[in-house]
């Protein structure tokens, strides 16, 4: 019997509309996801910073738009597949005649998309609050590190959620989340931590997004660009590919 | 050379092992047309049995191929359409999303609107998977398995949490796709179900195949049906006379087991004139499923 074929970029995409729909529709994600960095924003860079030209607008700009990519990554992509696969339904559709990748590629496009939309949000914000001017190509080159740190979070977020079971994978990635955060300089300079901190920071995915955010608008620490982009890239494959072992073993074990 | 009577999933000497749980052990096993039901207790190995089936596990021993490819390959999953136990439905979506979406897996769907009415779950398709109750989610997971039109359904318990009206309905539309052509697979422990739709019955227990036939063909496998009577002689004379298993005594009656009815009531009314109250109680198939587990725990305690 021929099977006729189906479109591959059909699926893909009605994937993708379906991942769109249940994160707009649970406001327990989407609107932390949005409101806080921009509530923090708001709080640290603008109500609490001296406007002019020194302040901290620019820099918490740069870092509060990685902090944007932290909780659609941990919470949306990682929390929330972990959560799918111990409900069964990524079973269902395993056995079902549909690429699994697209599964995959699905959620991390919506978490791409939104944490996005919240950069922009925050980009706005800065612009028209803050004062922050920038150029346009500096402006587009900060939020596309920003969007693309997503993919290192997803994938602790991913570990965590295979890792641990239900109400305990949700209270590590908060505790992941606040950590990489805080640890990592999203929310203050790192400068403002002890020296001990400082070299913590060193191992965290979050702080040379961070940084390299910061690099991108000319506020980069001592060490050199290619040096974070380096270390994150690693970190993103070591974490990938756990990530990817434990899935396997996972679904192996059902 | 394939025929058309090659059976549509075959499983050869397939072993699976958790640790030091045997779940099956040495299966052959060959699905052809129609409905087949698999039936035993909870833990025989009825759901290891669909996961290899489906390519989700892979056997320790043995070979499983399914329209003569490996159970997980696509042109396998575009043919076939699955219900799992697991419950779990992406919540915010509504039921016609969800179905929509699983509809467009497949390379000829279903009409939405069919599917949606044939596992009647049409009043509720605007509803968010959420707001559903556990037996309307059972019939959304029947209605992805169904929403492609496919070949072969295999259907892992499918009325578990189901009420009286809605396991009937169920049961009308997979006896209606049966007779469409429909090749079906079905895990139970409820022998009434596999009484109201098998073509043929899999007992499965402790990981082995016990029995496998028809409803008459397992029955008649355990075919010691049951004579009732009040007569005047003596459980030693009553054991003696020809195919009597057992011999009980019930109250003013007495209660024997007997593999040949006709040899051993012919027997009974010569030797007892007297004899009256006679009846002749066929053997549910309820009843040869439990001596067919049962005997074979007891073998194994023995052993």
């Amino acid at each position: 019997m021929s099977v006729t074929s189906v479109s591959i970029g059909a699926i893909y995409a009605r994937e993708c509309q379906a991942e769109f729909r249940k994160a707009w529709r649970m406001p327990e994600f989407s609107l932390p996801t949005i409101l806080l960095p921009l509530g923090f924003y708001s709080l640290f860079a603008l109500a609490l910073g001296q406007a002019g030209g020194r302040g901290p607008q620019l820099p918490l700009l740069a870092t509060f738009g990685v902090y944007a990519a932290l909780g659609p990554a941990i919470f949306g992509f990682g929390v929330g597949m972990a959560n799918e696969r111990q409900q069964g339904l990524l079973e269902l559709k395993r056995v079902s005649p549909m690429p699994a990748q697209a599964i995959v590629a699905a959620k991390l496009i919506m978490c791409m998309v939104f944490a996005f939309a919240v950069v922009v949000a925050l980009h706005g914000l800065a612009t028209l609050a803050g004062g922050v001017r920038l150029p346009f190509l500096t402006q587009l080159g900060l939020a596309a590190i920003q969007t693309v740190s997503v993919v290192p979070f997803a994938c602790i977020g991913l570990l965590l959620g295979l890792a641990l079971r239900d109400q305990a994978a949700m209270a590590a990635a908060n505790v992941a989340f606040f950590l990489l955060a805080v640890l990592g300089g999203l929310w203050m300079p790192m400068a403002a931590f002890p020296g001990w901190l400082q070299h913590f920071a060193l191992l965290l995915p979050s702080y040379h997004a961070g940084e390299l955010a910061l690099h991108a608008v000319g506020l980069g620490d001592r060490y050199p660009a290619s040096l974070h982009a380096i270390v994150a890239l690693g970190e993103t494959a070591l974490f990938a590919a756990a990530a990817l072992w434990a899935w396997r073993r996972q679904l192996a074990s059902v | 050379m394939r025929t058309s009577h090659e059976p549509l999933v075959s499983m050869h000497g397939c072993s699976k092992r958790y640790g030091t749980v045997t779940a099956l052990d040495g299966l052959d096993f060959e699905l052809g047309a129609g409905l087949t039901a698999v039936l035993g207790r909870n833990g025989a190995g009825k759901s290891t049995l669909v996961g290899l089936m489906l390519g989700l596990l892979r056997p320790d021993a043995g070979e499983i191929r399914a329209f003569g490819r490996a159970p997980h390959a696509l042109e396998v999953r575009q043919q076939r359409g699955v219900m799992l136990q697991t419950a779990g439905l992406p919540r915010p979506l509504t039921v016609r999303e969800l179905v929509q979406l699983f509809s467009g897996y497949y390379p000829a769907p279903r009409p939405l609107e069919e599917t949606l009415q044939r596992a009647g779950i049409a009043d509720v398709a605007n509803r968010r998977c959420s707001d559903l109750s556990g037996g309307q989610k059972r019939r959304v997971q029947f209605a992805l398995a169904i929403c492609g039109g496919p070949r072969l359904l295999v259907l892992d318990e499918p009325t578990v949490a189901l009420d009286l009206e809605a396991r009937h309905e169920v049961w009308k539309t997979i006896r209606d796709l049966v007779a469409e052509g429909t090749t079906v697979l079905l895990t139970t422990h409820h022998m009434e179900e596999a009484e109201a739709l098998a073509d043929r019955i899999v007992v499965l227990d402790r990981g082995r195949i016990v029995a496998d036939g028809t409803q008459e063909a397992i029955k008649a496998r355990f075919a010691t049906r049951t004579i009732r009577c009040r007569t005047q002689l003596t459980p030693v004379q009553l054991g003696a006379l020809p195919g009597v298993r057992n011999v009980a005594q019930a109250g003013m009656h007495v209660v024997l087991q007997t593999d040949a009815v006709e040899q051993t009531m012919r027997a009974l009314l010569d030797r007892d004139t007297t004899a009256t109250d006679l009846s002749i109680v066929d053997t549910e198939l309820e009843d040869a499923f439990l001596a067919l587990t049962r005997s074979n725990q007891d073998l194994q305690e023995v052993a």
